[in-house]
């Protein structure tokens, strides 16, 4: 158990480090002429060449990997480097502001969207699943099938289009203004207005994932039910609720925290579509914004952090999937 | 060789060949009939936008400012020469529709199919060697994918500026490359899977024991065995590739204006705000994408019920 931790844990790290020097390679390639993308917009040639220095963008590129993993740029005194401590993802220059402080400022609304929805999706697909599983073949599961199937043919971008359109535009022209178009209050401030505005992002995000969801959820309920110890349970004279929700769903879970924690992954790394589309200021549109402005710091920062959360959620999925299988507990 | 398997099929009777069992096999199932004749209907619509655009007489990028637009500068609504109605550069919505097709299909097509090619190659030498080659491929596996794949595409899409700022490739090709850069791992996690479990079988022992080389076996054992669940695996992942592409372009890194594809269409619907009194806008590029995914989608759920019995009914 501690032993085959240490591996996913080692593995984890050696995945991080190793998108951290493609990264670099990346941005560094793809956005030529680093410094004056850096500078202020109308900067003078000494302006660039004076960012080129103090960022060390001058010197040949293994010094500049090194500046970057290690120590990074000294933006007022302070070393901007992932590996120094407190690491630190880089300055971006455009927006004057450390890289770090900028995502640590955007991650509550990516977070609050990936695990609202997650929450949303799993009760959902799960009901689904088990609702399909235990009327298989009847025009229940049919339905649910139908239903599940336009949820996943259904692009994101689609999906959220139709959700506003529908929920905000049509609703408000009957009076109705149950939900905003777009916007973000944070959850200290105000819960209900908070759930309020993610309410249609929610749905938007959870969609998709639904259709996904309901599948294996019933795909794996029926795999288990089939065995001979839900027999057993049932001949032992468990009652149905039992046998479903205890046996079957328990042994059915691993399957759907796999696919799940790969899911929820994506989304922590920046729902862009939904984030987009509903205005949300999440760490998907901020990265998106950088990249197509240039603000390499920020590409570099935000790749990083989507890295991380890709590497954390897998790592404490594969974790927890090895310590519910009983097989593996020794 | 040949001859032996030729013999037995004599003429008039005898047993049925492989490949009528497999297409009478695939004609039994619902599945594959329905999906296969929404995919039918979206090929042909992608073959026939040239007759299309001739047959209405606009072009796909030609713009009829004085003939849609009102004196506001709002399109009108759908008629008898513009069925689907007009954009809000006065640009016919169905031609466009039809052409996005063909960009739907030349991305999500030749995408998928490099990255089978690719995932494959290196899911079955990963597997087939196992031991330390397989702990690095699958180390390689985890890196591709932990890159979030909007921005890592954008950075890759400027990485073809050239010098002048012009595109050192089409654009078109660095979007089949990203995308097959980032689908590849499904196929070499998928082919590895199956070829760990085939490597002990007696088939391939029978072989080693013939004295076969490792690439006969790879190739003459393993790949045959493994296609079919491959080819499935093909059609499973071309509408995620489809809508990957869409997406793109939606967010304005993929197919770049003045080109249709349906994600830039939806994108200009959705700018514009044009939509939200005029749906139509909407309606052709939306419904054409959700057609050809739920039809690539259904086929490939029938393939999967046909040639991967193992699979009972679950997405992945």
């Amino acid at each position: 158990m501690t032993r085959s931790f240490l591996s996913i844990l080692l593995r984890s790290a050696s995945t991080l480090v190793a998108v951290l020097i493609l990264t670099f390679f990346m941005t560094r390639l793809a956005y030529r002429n680093p410094a004056a993308m850096l500078a202020p917009r109308n900067a003078t040639q000494e302006t660039i060449e004076s960012i080129a220095r103090s960022l060390r963008l001058d010197e040949p590129w293994y010094w500049q990997l090194w500046y970057y993993l290690y120590r990074g740029p000294d933006i007022q005194g302070a070393p901007m480097g992932i590996m120094h401590w407190p690491p630190a993802l880089g300055y971006s220059f455009r927006k004057q502001a450390p890289v770090t402080d900028l995502i640590l400022a955007k991650a509550p609304v990516t977070l609050s969207l990936a695990l609202g929805a997650l929450v949303i999706w799993m009760t959902v697909a799960i009901a689904g699943g088990v609702i399909a599983a235990r009327w298989q073949g009847k025009w229940l599961d049919h339905l649910i099938a139908v239903l599940a199937y336009i949820g996943l043919s259904v692009p994101t971008f689609l999906s959220g289009i139709l959700i506003s359109w529908f929920f905000f535009f049509q609703l408000s022209g009957y009076g109705i203004r149950w939900f905003p178009s777009s916007g973000y209050v944070p959850l200290a401030e105000n819960p209900a207005e908070w759930a309020r505005h993610l309410a249609l992002p929610w749905l938007t995000l959870a969609l998709a994932e639904i259709g996904i969801f309901q599948r294996v959820v019933r795909a794996s309920m029926l795999d288990v039910l089939g065995q001979d110890y839900i027999r057993t349970a049932r001949a032992k004279g468990v009652s149905e609720g039992r046998v479903y929700f205890n046996h079957a769903l328990k042994a059915a879970f691993t399957p759907i925290l796999t696919l799940g924690g790969l899911e929820l992954a994506v989304i922590m790394g920046g729902a862009i579509v939904t984030e987009t589309i509903f205005g949300l200021d999440g760490i998907g549109r901020m990265a998106i914004t950088a990249a197509l402005d240039g603000d390499f710091p920020v590409v570099i920062g935000t790749t990083i952090f989507s890295a991380a959360a890709f590497v954390f959620c897998t790592m404490t999925v594969d974790t927890l999937a090895e310590w519910l299988d009983p097989r593996e507990r020794r | 060789m040949s001859d032996v398997l030729t013999l037995p099929a004599a003429p008039g009777g005898g047993a049925p060949s492989m490949p009528r069992l497999l297409l009478r096999a695939l004609a039994r199932e619902r599945a594959v009939r329905y999906g296969g004749l929404i995919v039918a209907f979206v090929v042909i619509a992608a073959l026939c936008a040239p007759l299309a655009a001739w047959l209405l007489g606009h072009g796909p990028n030609e713009q009829f400012r004085d003939l849609t637009l009102d004196d506001m500068g709002l399109p009108i609504g759908p008629s008898l020469a513009f069925p689907l109605g007009a954009d809000g550069n006065g640009r016919d919505v169905l031609v466009r529709t039809l052409y996005g097709a063909r960009v739907s299909l030349l991305v999500g097509i030749p995408a998928t199919t490099i990255a089978m090619i690719l995932g494959t190659a290196i899911g079955l030498v990963s597997g087939y060697l196992a031991g330390r080659t397989d702990r690095i491929v699958s180390q390689v596996v985890d890196i591709a994918m932990s890159f979030p794949f909007v921005v890592t595409a954008l950075s890759l899409l400027s990485l073809n500026r050239g010098g002048t700022g012009e595109p050192v490739i089409a654009p078109l090709m660095v979007v089949i490359l990203v995308i097959a850069l980032f689908s590849w791992t499904f196929f070499a996690r998928l082919a590895r899977g199956m070829v760990l479990s085939l490597r002990h079988s007696p088939m391939v022992e029978a072989s080693r024991t013939i004295g076969a080389s490792h690439p006969r076996i790879v190739l003459v054992d393993i790949l045959p065995n493994i296609l079919p669940v491959v080819i499935v695996y093909w059609a499973v992942q071309l509408p995620a590739n489809i809508i990957a592409e869409a997406t793109l372009s939606f967010l304005g890194v993929g197919i770049q204006a003045p080109d249709a594809s349906w994600g830039n269409m939806i994108a200009d619907a959705q700018r514009s705000s044009l939509y939200q009194d005029q749906p139509w806008f909407l309606f052709g590029p939306g419904a054409a994408l959700f057609l050809t995914v739920a039809g690539f989608n259904t086929l490939s759920a029938g393939l999967r019920n046909v040639l991967d019995p193992h699979h009972a009914g679950a997405s992945r």
